[in-house]
């Protein structure tokens, strides 16, 4: 193991992260915006880290993570984007681990964090329903406990790399007859249980990444609930560190803007007014949503951080995205009408793939309608409907 | 959002600003300059004077307070809410930056007057419209004689000490002008945040060796700092308005009712209001982020141009949705929002607008980017 990164200087914590990923990391993943590492990808991404020292810098180090400070955290996003790294998602270190770590017993955290850890086991995340998606507590996949087994029944949808995972964590009604978000229970699934099926969905960027699961008559042993029976909707909450604030980084648009640039240099619009004038409105755009997000990130490592303020950053982050990603196809002309990448200026630029990726950044995650909601509430109070 | 924090200083400086404005700032007062002939109000002056503010960025030796850029836009930001239309921008910052640069006896004189509040100082520099930066000067100075005709000259009243920019053989000069001096005609406008701005000529002016305030480089990096600090100042006062607009925009939707619902319940509403808050957010980000940049003496880089493009569109943004969602009423002189709308005019427009500091930003980065290749 590495020695305490807390201890070194943010510069030199950088420089020395900096350097491990030009010397490791894969010249084949750095495709930003675009790649995301799924399966044989993802694990091997978990175990490089895992071995070098630098899986999971928000965990605790009692459970083998870094302990590192927020800032830490940052600044790790911060260089890989620099690197031009592929996107990861990481469900297990990231959205399960802080839920076992709050909520989960001794025997959840040992079976499965250090899977989780080692790159060995990777999860997905069993909430959306076809019926159930901004108004998430409306979910009505059951889950009935038989002696020592719940039985589960139902469909979840829009379930991102379920094919390539190995297990599930999923919100399941288990009382109907309490308020909605009153009857709702977190528990665990081996992806290979009988009854368990995948399907994935192929979406407008030609991924397969999404996918519906099917349950029918799924069995799982009651001791992979997680927290109370009927209290799954406030386990579902706990999260760490830097996933916070992850969502209102301005990464994907700054790196769409980067490949904006290459574009209107390719072509040879820099001294266009029209076109400068409409960068310049982007430039700004995410100049001022890093400079927030930088005062947000300062305002969570002194301990202060609000709710309504990080629904917001995720709001801008992701209409900004799109609006970046809009003007590359506005930009390219006929080319926008590819289905193919666009070579421009000696590089192969894939705007609608771009474009396509920018599309579900606003529905995902909290809807920005939602979020919107969400801190109208907070700000202008609750209306009395 | 709770990321804004106060230093114990610009705590301080909140406090007073908010005591002294509460009671002496904000729309009864705006009323009052607005009506007044001169456009200002030199009572107020002598009082910003006594608190201190006229010369928070003055040398100690001429009573001023040396005090660092947060406290100064902490105070910009007060006055913005209050839509002060004092002369704090162009006198106690612009100025006063290119006063506290100069060793020379005018300039110590002026000071004093300034810190004590007796006084405002303005500084003629701009020639065009639509200047952002600091341009070379076609007013002259040729020995003893200056020749030029200054554009947008700020805060401009009958008692204003001014100083002007000029160019003397092949450098920079900046020159304390008397104004009733032979050659010097004024042409005042009344602006809309009540105070009178000025185009002025110089004709042949005689402008003696103890009239020189700076020179040379020292001029060059004064008045490029002035600007600078003016113009992020002036991005935290237009912050200031914005918020404070928004505020009094929900509280009036919150009583008024149609269709048997206040105005602050309808979706489409709040959906807006939570917009507007959101580039309220990003303004307040923006400015903080361009005085970060100042203090560790970068003038005129993007962030500094990103700050007062997003605050001078964000200003303008809430008084579009301030006068819509308080209806027709919002339309009347006797509501406040106007007001509001009118010294946001003013200061939008004034160093440079959206559009202008916008092109600049974006220019100032691919600069950068063309340097590191």
């Amino acid at each position: 193991m590495a020695d305490d990164f807390n201890l070194l200087s943010n510069d030199a914590f950088r420089d020395r992260w900096r350097m491990w990923l030009q010397a490791n990391y894969p010249e084949e993943w750095r495709i930003p915006i675009i790649y995301r590492l799924a399966g044989d990808d993802e694990r091997r991404w978990h175990r490089m880290t895992y071995e070098a020292g630098w899986r999971a810098p928000a965990w605790p180090k009692e459970y083998g993570g870094l302990g590192l400070s927020l800032e830490k955290q940052l600044i790790m996003h911060q260089e890989m984007e620099g690197h031009n790294c592929a996107r990861v998602l990481d469900s297990g270190a990231v959205l399960l681990a802080p839920v076992l770590m709050k909520y989960g017993t001794q025997e959840q955290r040992d079976r499965y964090l250090p899977p989780i850890l080692r790159g060995e086991e990777l999860w997905c995340q069993g909430y959306s329903e076809p019926n159930s998606g901004s108004d998430l507590a409306s979910l009505r996949t059951s889950a009935v406990l038989e002696g020592d087994e719940f039985v589960i029944n139902g469909q979840k949808i829009w379930t991102t790399l379920a094919a390539y995972a190995d297990r599930i964590f999923v919100l399941v009604r288990t009382n109907n007859d309490v308020k909605k978000q009153a009857g709702i229970s977190f528990v665990l699934a081996d992806m290979g249980t009988p009854g368990l099926t995948v399907r994935p969905i192929m979406n407008l960027a030609d991924e397969d990444e999404l996918c519906e699961i099917f349950f029918d008559d799924v069995r799982i042993p009651a001791e992979n609930l997680v927290g109370e029976l009927n209290q799954g909707w406030t386990v579902a909450k706990a999260l760490l560190g830097d996933e916070r604030i992850a969502n209102g980084a301005p990464s994907l648009s700054r790196q769409a803007f980067d490949v904006l640039e290459q574009l209107v240099d390719g072509i040879g619009l820099t001294e266009d007014i029209g076109q400068t004038d409409r960068m310049a409105q982007l430039y700004c755009d995410i100049h001022d949503l890093a400079a927030l997000h930088a005062q947000v990130a300062d305002a969570a490592i002194r301990g202060e951080i609000d709710n309504a303020g990080l629904g917001l950053m995720k709001v801008l982050a992701t209409d900004l995205f799109q609006r970046v990603s809009d003007e590359l196809l506005n930009t390219a002309g006929e080319d926008a009408g590819l289905r193919t990448p666009v070579g421009i200026g000696g590089v192969e630029l894939d705007l609608r793939k771009i474009y396509m990726i920018a599309r579900p950044s606003t529905i995902y995650a909290g809807a920005n309608e939602v979020q919107r909601n969400i801190a109208a509430n907070m700000l202008m109070g609750t209306t009395a409907k | 959002m709770g990321w804004r924090a106060d230093d114990e200083l610009q705590q301080m400086l909140r406090d007073s600003a908010v005591n002294y404005l509460g009671a002496a700032g904000g729309p009864d007062h705006f009323r009052n300059v607005r009506a007044s002939a001169s456009g200002f109000d030199a009572t107020a002056w002598a009082q910003m004077g006594e608190l201190g503010w006229t010369g928070i960025l003055l040398p100690e030796a001429v009573g001023g307070s040396e005090m660092r850029l947060g406290g100064v836009l902490t105070l910009a930001e007060e006055l913005g809410r209050t839509i002060a239309p004092e002369p704090f921008v162009a006198s106690a910052v612009v100025a006063a930056t290119v006063l506290a640069a100069s060793e020379a006896d005018v300039a110590s004189t002026l000071g004093r007057a300034l810190a004590l509040g007796q006084r405002s100082v303005t500084l003629a520099w701009q020639e065009r419209r639509g200047t952002v930066g600091i341009p070379a000067f076609d007013t002259r100075l040729d020995g003893t004689s200056l020749t030029g005709a200054k554009r947008y000259v700020p805060a401009w009243h009958a008692d204003t000490a001014l100083l002007v920019a000029a160019t003397s053989g092949t450098e920079t000069i900046v020159v304390a002008v008397d104004p009733p001096a032979a050659g010097v005609v004024v042409h005042p406008a009344r602006l809309t945040d009540g105070s009178f701005g000025a185009n002025i000529d110089f004709n042949n002016v005689a402008i003696g060796e103890d009239a020189v305030v700076l020179r040379g480089e020292a001029a060059d990096v004064a008045l490029d700092l002035a600007i600078a600090r003016g113009t992020v100042a002036l991005s935290a006062q237009l912050e200031g308005l914005a918020g404070a607009l928004w505020r009094i925009t929900l509280d009036y939707m919150r009583h008024r009712s149609q269709f048997g619902s206040n105005l602050s319940d309808f979706q489409a509403l709040r959906h807006r209001m939570v917009d507007l808050y959101s580039e309220i957010e990003l303004a307040g980000a923006s400015w903080r982020s361009a005085a970060k940049q100042l203090e560790t003496g970068t003038t005129w880089g993007s962030d500094l141009h990103a700050a007062k493009a997003r605050c001078s569109q964000v200003a303008q943004d809430m008084g579009r949705w301030a006068i819509q969602y308080h209806g027709a009423f919002g339309y009347t002189d006797e509501a406040d929002v106007g007001l509001y709308i009118h010294a946001g005019l003013r200061w939008s427009t004034w160093l440079g607008n959206a559009a202008s500091h916008r092109r600049e930003a974006l220019a100032a980065h691919r600069r950068k980017r063309a340097l590191n290749g």
